[in-house]
């Protein structure tokens, strides 16, 4: 009993195959995620538009009124923090339950499971582009006008959703196999925003601190949306390319071990 | 439709930590590990066009697990199988249904999961629901429908993704008697055309109706590959 091997012929005519059906596969599951998460009652849609407003608003009132640190425009200082913070969260909280979730449709049926944590931040890249609005909202109430750096723009927001969607990979298979890591794992989430320049830019930290945070890969995605929309300037390389690197590893490392175990998770659910 | 199911020397292995928690390979390493079990063993099968076949035994015997590691559900640990055929499946209890979806949303997954491109799967929600006989029920959320009425849904989705192998486990046991018959008759249906029918349960009976042949399975093993009749009376005699 050494050799295990399995193999399928294409099925019938009516089925896709390759590439296309992945697509496929990885659209069917994130509407049917939507819908399961978002799609029903207006309570569910207001908590989906206002959630990032929310949180903005508890950072501002923190940073200008009780720290009384009010910088540049402070308010879209940390939106570009919180928004960029939020599809990393969001990535992360629905990719931990994102198995178990799903437990009745993979005990039923073989597909590729490996589509689960992509469809994860899908998910919630849906969600995040309600808090796109926010930084308009606040670029208009400081006055700010974009400038050609809004170019910019649509790549860090793709460094966003690609480092959203490497971690929900490692994420994945911790919340299947460690069940009760749930709380713990968000905590230091939230531990790694407060760690790097979320409530306060970078050029308002100095020393070894500013080094130390900007291992921090989040550090250059915050600063990222920084530039682009408020300093009015081309992110520093390392902005992107940091970030961009920890993905590429995250991916490499997790994308192989998530395909072997795959397999198995019928066993686990 | 040349369907065909080929098993040899088939094994699927559940490892178990101290605490007696399933593994997988991964977490075996990272946890202790304490026991391995064959859920199937050495299993030998072949599953050719135009048959019908029963998976009785009893709870525990890998009934599910055959049914499983056949849809792709499970991996193949030890041994070999070969599939030609695209396949349909209702594997468990909840018929592989989304509770926070309605009817309607989850034969759209199915659909898709089943093999369906999106656009195709768009135009079969229609037949799929008139299919299931839910009425109404197809638009409510799987959450409030019964067992039997998830079942029929399931079974709807699975047989409009046109199946050429039709796995079903024990859920078609929660059908009405009419329903039933609906099954027998698409069973013999996919039969006739050379699709292969894969069924386990405990309702002999129904069982009987629906398949010539029976394989009888004790701990993951096979004890018996005969007629229907003469497994079922092997697996009741407890011979």
């Amino acid at each position: 009993m050494a050799v295990a091997h399995a193999q399928r012929e294409a099925p019938a005519a009516s089925a896709t195959r390759g590439p296309r059906r992945a697509v496929d596969v990885l659209l069917a599951l994130t509407v049917a995620d939507l819908r399961g998460r978002y799609g029903r009652g207006s309570a569910r849609l207001f908590k989906w538009l206002f959630d990032p407003f929310a949180v903005v608003g508890v950072y501002l009132f923190l940073v200008t009124l009780i720290l009384n640190r009010p910088g540049e425009a402070p308010g879209l200082s940390i939106a570009c923090a919180v928004v960029a913070f939020q599809i990393v969260v969001t990535s992360i909280v629905s990719s931990m339950d994102s198995i178990r979730q799903r437990a009745s449709i993979i005990l039923n049926m073989g597909f590729r499971r490996e589509l689960i944590p992509l469809s994860s931040t899908l998910t919630e890249s849906t969600a995040f582009s309600s808090s796109v609005v926010l930084l308009g909202l606040m670029m208009a109430i400081y006055g700010l006008a974009p400038t050609v750096a809004i170019l910019w723009f649509p790549l860090v927001v793709a460094v966003n959703l690609l480092f959203a969607a490497a971690i929900a990979y490692p994420l994945t298979l911790i919340g299947l196999w460690y069940e009760d890591m749930r709380l713990f794992v968000v905590s230091l989430a939230r531990a790694m925003f407060f760690l790097a320049p979320s409530l306060v830019p970078l050029s308002q930290l100095s020393g070894q601190i500013a080094d130390w945070i900007k291992l921090n890969p989040l550090t250059g995605l915050f600063e990222g949306y920084r530039d682009a929309l408020l300093y009015g300037q081309a992110p520093a390389a390392w902005e992107l390319l940091y970030p961009l690197a920890f993905s590429i590893v995250l991916l490499a490392v997790f994308v192989p071990i998530f395909r072997r175990e795959q397999r198995h998770f019928a066993k686990l659910v | 439709m040349r369907a065909g199911v080929r098993l040899e020397s088939l094994g699927v292995e559940f490892m178990l930590d101290r605490h007696s928690r399933p593994l997988t390979p991964m977490l075996a390493r990272l946890r202790r590990r304490g026991t391995t079990a064959w859920g199937l063993r050495d299993v030998s099968l072949t599953f050719e066009p135009g048959e019908s076949v029963a998976l009785i035994g009893p709870s525990g015997s890998g009934k599910t697990t055959l049914l499983r590691v056949i849809a792709g559900v499970l991996p193949v640990d030890a041994g070999r199988l070969e599939i030609s055929g695209q396949i349909g499946c209702l594997l468990s209890t909840d018929a592989g249904l989304m509770p926070t979806l309605t009817g309607r949303e989850n034969a759209a997954l199915l659909a898709v999961l089943g093999g369906l491109s999106r656009s195709r799967a768009r135009d079969q929600l229609d037949p799929i629901g008139a299919r299931s006989g839910l009425g109404p029920g197809f638009e409510r959320q799987a959450s409030s429908l019964s067992a039997g009425m998830k079942a029929r849904l399931g079974i709807a989705a699975a047989w409009e993704t046109g199946p050429q192998i039709l796995l079903l486990d024990e859920v078609h046991e929660a059908l009405d008697q009419e329903f039933r018959e609906q099954i027998f008759s698409w069973a013999r249906e996919l039969t006739a055309r050379g699709g292969i029918v894969i069924a386990a349960g405990q309702d002999l009976p129904l069982l009987g109706r629906m398949c010539r042949r029976g394989v009888l399975l004790r701990s993951g093993e096979v004890q018996a590959d005969r007629p229907f009749k003469e497994a079922e009376g092997v697996y009741v005699r407890g011979d």
